[in-house]
């Protein structure tokens, strides 16, 4: 494993920062830079696994992860771009307005690829609808903390059916009281409570080992 | 639609305390709630109450003792919560002491096509302190800021029977709304001396707060609020809440105690891995907060009963999206496991909020009473 990566699953913020900025300053493939973020990453995601590490390191991780982004990216704009594992739109259902768990997710799945297209929080289903349209993303995410949320996150399926898409575009709800009953109810394709788990769910969607 | 039939029309403060302590198995199952929203005590008891003002009563309510309009709210708040206690036959009524402590919560904007009212959650990204400067820059309340007008208020108007349950929010709870729960994450790594100077803050006004409010004659019990976990684990590492919060709720708890008062724990999430801190080290008396995909009432129950007495545990999904068949059913299930042994009080998982089918809130209440009457309550 590279310093970039150990230093990022250590949470040393300030090494990462001067790695990153080394390696850009040496002419490293910007590329490759973001892969080392990514196992990096992926080791924060196996250290919350094994109850190593738990929300707030996972936060941490995110603040760092992206911190690291801002430098790299102006250069990957600049060169040639990786293709992003799938394209994702991601959201907090509409009557919910709680976003620390769709963050974390968005972030994580950043690290892990996925090109993401982030609503916001209390996302009407038309909201959802437009971007997945707009954007052209094969996996939805629906994040929510409330009960009231799980009928805005069938609307949305809902939603996506009556607008033709739902066979180009798989569905995941995700939250602290979303079970197997609530995916059934809403009609989604996958369900998690824990953010890491609902990266390994997407991967599958977009066929990623 | 008003309540039909209360679960009782006297009140025994008396056996719900030997209940909590764990001193019967004997007497009626009691029923319990750490919180019920403005919305569910209007439509049980029939009195009309803005519900969106209890929102603003409870995000500022050191500013109700300096405003009239906010202070004639306050009390009808109160003569709601009250009159929501007698109707249904509750042991006792739920106060919370004025604590004026700025902070900062979210609500939903006003959406007219919702059927349920407002509600408000703690800042989850950034609150109100991130930094040293800002910490330095608070205003701090005085503990003499701290007021009991609703436990005076409620304490003067108790049928006979009944008592004050006195619901304080916790350290760790403010400290969310303070810093933001992202802020507070990325600090306990960056800067936990920061952390640790605004939970000292906060401890000496709580420390102040449940000792006076647990020497009031009204109280009967503190339901302490202290959410500290998600569903698969605590908030914050295991190692941070034990060097960092455990240590101060045992302060807490022990201002309690020393008046002879229970100290009920309220705090939602997987806590397995600081659960012997707060048994052992804190001395909760209680526990509540119960999810079933986190851990059914039941099982914790089975792990802990002999330690500490096992409050409510019909979970919010079921009463807000099931339906009353369905609820009786789990509440027996519940009852079957929980009540023979003691120690337990019916309850839902986590509130009655606004969420919440009124008539399986209704359905709760019934089945319980129904076990009592069978078994010769």
């Amino acid at each position: 494993m590279s310093d970039l990566a150990n230093a990022i699953a250590d949470l040393k913020e300030d090494e990462v920062k001067k790695i990153v900025q080394d390696m850009i300053n040496s002419g490293a493939d910007p590329l490759s830079i973001v892969e080392e973020c990514r196992k990096g990453m992926d080791i924060v995601g196996e250290r919350y696994k094994s109850k190593e590490y738990f929300l707030g390191e996972l936060i941490m991780s995110g603040e760092i992860f992206k911190e690291a982004m801002a430098v790299v990216e102006p250069k990957l704009k600049a060169g040639k771009s990786g293709s992003p594992l799938a394209k994702m739109v991601i959201g907090t259902a509409k009557g919910d307005i709680h976003n620390i768990g769709k963050d974390i997710a968005a972030t994580l799945l950043k690290a892990a690829g996925f090109e993401l297209y982030d609503v916001g929080v209390d996302a009407a289903p038309e909201v959802f609808v437009r971007t997945l349209k707009e954007s052209g993303a094969s996996i939805l995410g629906i994040s929510g903390l409330l009960t009231p949320s799980f009928e805005s996150m069938k609307l949305t399926v809902q939603a996506v059916e009556a607008a033709g898409l739902r066979s180009k575009v798989k569905i995941i709800i995700g939250g602290g009281i979303v079970t197997e009953v609530v995916r059934k109810y809403v009609g989604a394709d996958a369900v998690t409570d824990d953010a890491p788990e609902g990266v390994e769910l997407c991967k599958k969607f977009a066929g990623a080992k | 639609m008003p309540i039909e039939r209360p679960f009782k029309t006297s009140y025994n403060w008396e056996h719900l305390e030997k209940v909590l302590r764990r001193q019967t198995t004997e007497g009626p199952v009691p029923i319990i709630e750490l919180l019920v929203d403005a919305e569910p005590m209007s439509e049980v008891t029939g009195i009309d109450f803005p519900a969106a003002k209890a929102v603003e009563l409870f995000t500022n309510a050191g500013a109700a003792l300096n405003d009239n309009a906010a202070l004639e709210m306050g009390l009808k708040l109160m003569d709601l919560s009250l009159a929501f206690s007698k109707a249904v036959g509750y042991d006792y009524v739920t106060m919370i002491p004025i604590v004026p402590i700025r902070k900062t919560r979210r609500t939903l904007a006003d959406d007219p096509d919702a059927k349920r009212g407002q509600r408000a959650w703690i800042e989850e990204t950034k609150g109100i302190i991130s930094d040293r400067r800002e910490f330095e820059e608070y205003e701090w309340p005085s503990l003499d800021q701290v007021s009991l007008l609703p436990i005076d208020y409620a304490g003067g108007q108790l049928p006979a029977g009944m008592k004050v349950m006195v619901q304080c929010d916790g350290i760790f709870e403010i400290l969310k709304e303070l810093m933001g729960l992202q802020q507070l994450a990325i600090a306990s790594i960056k800067d936990p001396a920061l952390v640790d100077d605004i939970l000292e803050q906060l401890t000496r006004i709580m420390v102040h707060t449940v000792d006076i409010v647990a020497a009031h004659p009204a109280t009967g019990a503190v339901f302490y609020g202290e959410d500290m976990g998600s569903s698969v684990g605590t908030l914050l590492s295991p190692k941070f809440l034990k060097n960092y919060v455990i240590p101060r709720l045992k302060l807490i708890a022990d201002a309690c105690h020393k008046h002879g008062k229970l100290f009920l724990l309220h705090s939602c999430g997987q806590l397995e891995d600081i659960m012997e801190d707060l048994i052992g080290v804190v001395g909760i008396d209680a526990k509540h907060s119960f999810q079933d995909n986190i851990e059914p009432v039941e099982d914790y129950y089975r792990k802990y009963r002999d330690r500490v007495s096992v409050l409510g545990g019909l979970d919010m999904n079921l009463l807000s999206s099931g339906t009353t068949e369905e609820v009786k059913i789990r509440t027996r299930q519940i009852l079957k496991a929980c009540a023979p042994g003691g120690g337990f009080c019916v309850g839902s998982g986590n509130s009655i909020s606004n969420y919440v089918k009124i008539e399986n809130y209704y359905a709760m209440l019934d089945e319980t009473r129904k076990w009592n009457e069978e078994h010769g309550y």
